[in-house]
């Protein structure tokens, strides 16, 4: 690129000979014969580089030196000085001449000033392009930044889960409109307020505050389900999972997410409960049989009594009213389990002792079992004391199980055996108790094991509602516990049932 | 000699019930608590008629009635059924029982459901004994 430059001095000939040497060197030269004129000139035609002479009459080259640096700063001037004037040589540097060269006015030394003045000139401009580029990239950067945190925050804000993250004092920064439902808490009650062990179940919160600093990389808790209380005070089922945020080997925060259970334990609860309607009314003609062999066994019993008071016969009469007595045990059987099977119950947990509810459900069947030549053996493990459960559960279920194990011995044709029916209590954690009913009787088959929870299948012929395994299953079921079986043909059976349970005395 | 009624039922009080109703009117009871034991005695004892239950534990009431009828020996002995299932359920497990490649066999003498009265049951039993 040609430079432009402007040539100011009141000696016409020094100017021409200046100005054709510059144009030689390919520099488009624009001259002035007073600082007036020199001004005017720049006005116009803007040049980067102005050589100005420093003694001129009317402006001086150092007034105009100050007006053009006021005008232009990025202009360069170099000053052309006689002998002697050292001192307004400096002035002129310390108003912001690029240069000064010396009267007479030699090739060499003009070639040397106007390139550094041309260096400074390209490094200025560089220097600008460059500043310009940063504050572009600056500025998109930043836009850019402003959109993903708005994204981010949004992507955070709609979503249906909990979230809630904190900084690394473990003080809650985020707090989505989910949290809000789950929590019952708005963002603005919590956010820069609170830490997450004055919301989060102690266990959740521990999990977080205690993890340290060992940890490396960012340390993901897996799902789990656990329960939030709302301020309300009502439980909320949620299923949990959450993550250490980590810089280095430094923690920076955390974040837990908490998805809502209560529609999906709605729903599973609504389509349980519709399925054991269904199984009720499919096993219509099951239940039908059974309360057939019933009547006929009342008609058997009146018919039997009918006949003692009518003959005088107290042999007669009194089998004919046990048979009523039994008959009406077996009423109320079938009709209790169909009860307690149709019927939607939460569970009721108090403050209990499953070790003395195991013992009461032993002695319970103890002469019956006695008297068939079956053994009941207890094993309670000590370290079960008063705990949360609901005994309601407990008894019926035990009970079922041991009226069960019992008669597995009784029907058992191996008559070399000496049956036992045992029932075992052990406390597996801090949160479940094993209940173990194990007897040596007939075992079941595989047949018979695949229908044990089917409705209305007994395999005691008279004996049997055919529905008690249900039954127990329903009330283990509702007790969020689960119910095992191991069997042998032959050998005998185990049934395992086992109960979570809360600290006792926790009253809420 | 009074004729001889073999009752088969798992269950104590249906036994009871049978039995004394047989009793009073003039005839002998036999009693079997499964459908086994039932065809033992049955091949024993050859009672004059049998009053059979058909759900019970062991062999059930369905496979006693048909050993019963596809044997030359026995076939000729009436049968009552009595039970708590109706009437076209055990005839379609003994039609199904059929159709699998067994023999043809006729339908029972008498079919009823429990609950039944006494005074029913010593008339069907008079008329099956003829």
């Amino acid at each position: 690129m040609m430079n432009k430059l402007l040539l100011i001095d009141d000696e016409p000939d020094i100017l021409k000979v200046l100005s054709m040497s510059l144009r030689a060197d390919g520099y488009q030269v624009h001259t002035a014969l007073s600082g007036a004129e020199g001004l005017e000139i720049f006005e116009t035609e803007h040049p980067q580089i102005v050589l100005t002479d420093i003694r001129m009459p009317g402006m001086d080259g150092i007034e105009v030196l100050k007006r053009i640096k006021d005008a232009s700063e990025n202009t360069e001037v170099i000053i052309i000085t006689g002998h002697g004037d050292l001192d307004l040589a400096i002035e002129a540097l310390q108003n912001g001449a690029s240069d000064f060269i010396n009267k007479p006015v030699r090739g060499l030394s003009l070639e040397i000033a106007l390139k550094r003045a041309e260096e400074k000139l390209e490094i200025r401009e560089k220097l600008a392009a460059y500043t310009q580029n940063l504050e572009k990239e600056v500025r998109l950067a930043t836009r850019e930044l402003l959109r993903k945190s708005n994204f981010l925050s949004r992507l955070i804000r709609s979503s249906n889960d909990g979230i809630v993250a904190t900084d690394r004092d473990f003080t809650v920064i985020v707090f989505n409109p989910g949290a809000e439902r789950i929590f019952g808490r708005t963002a603005e009650d919590v956010i820069n307020r609170v830490r997450i062990d004055a919301i989060f179940p102690g266990e959740i919160a521990g999990i977080f505050m205690n993890a340290g600093t060992h940890l490396e990389g960012a340390e993901v808790v897996g799902w789990r389900e656990t329960t939030i209380q709302n301020v309300d005070g009502s439980p909320i089922p949620v299923g949990f999972s959450g993550a250490l945020l980590m810089e280095e080997t430094q923690v920076m925060g955390s974040v837990a997410f908490f998805q809502d259970l209560r529609e999906i334990k709605r729903l599973e609860k609504e389509l349980l409960h519709s399925e054991r309607l269904a199984a009720i009314g499919q096993t219509v003609a099951g239940l039908t049989h059974g309360i057939k062999n019933v009547l006929h066994g009342f008609k058997g019993g009146s018919y039997l009594v009918d006949l003692g008071i009518g003959k005088g016969d107290s042999e007669k009469l009194t089998s004919g009213w046990d048979m009523v007595k039994r008959n009406i045990a077996r009423t109320s059987d079938l009709v209790m389990d169909l009860l307690t099977y149709s019927k939607e119950r939460e569970p009721e947990f108090e403050d209990c002792q499953p070790n003395a509810i195991a013992a009461d459900v032993a002695e319970t069947v103890k002469d019956t079992a006695e008297e068939n030549g079956v053994a009941v053996v207890t094993d309670f493990d000590p370290g079960i004391g008063t705990v949360r459960m609901d005994p309601h559960i407990i008894h019926p279920s035990l009970l079922n199980l041991m009226t069960n194990a019992i008669d597995a011995c009784i029907f058992d044709e191996d008559t070399s055996k000496q049956w036992q029916v045992r029932l075992r209590t052990v406390l597996e954690d801090d949160r479940v108790i094993l209940l173990e009913v194990s007897d040596n009787g007939t075992g079941m088959t595989d047949e018979v094991r695949d229908k044990l929870f089917a409705s209305f299948f007994s395999t005691k012929g008279h004996r049997g509602t055919g529905l008690g395994m249900l039954v127990t299953q329903k009330l283990i079921e509702e007790h969020n516990g689960t119910i095992d079986v191991s069997t042998q043909p032959g050998k005998g059976s185990t049934f395992s049932v086992r109960l979570p349970f809360e600290v006792a005395g926790n009253d809420m | 000699m009074s004729k001889r009624v073999l009752v088969v039922d798992d269950d104590p009080d249906v036994r009871l019930f049978n039995t004394t109703v047989l009793e009073e009117n003039g005839y002998t009871p036999l009693e079997a608590t499964n459908g086994e034991e039932g065809l033992e005695i049955i091949r024993k004892e050859l009672p004059d008629l049998v009053i059979l239950d058909v759900m019970m534990p062991k062999q059930s009431g369905i496979r006693l009635y048909r050993e019963l009828k596809t044997d030359k020996a026995l076939k000729d002995i009436p049968v009552i059924i009595l039970s708590g299932i109706a009437e076209k359920t055990f005839l379609r497990s003994q039609n199904a029982l059929t159709e699998f490649g067994g023999e043809q066999v006729p339908p029972p003498q008498t079919y009823i459901e429990k609950p039944v009265e006494p005074d029913e049951l010593a008339s069907v039993v008079k008329k099956a004994l003829g």
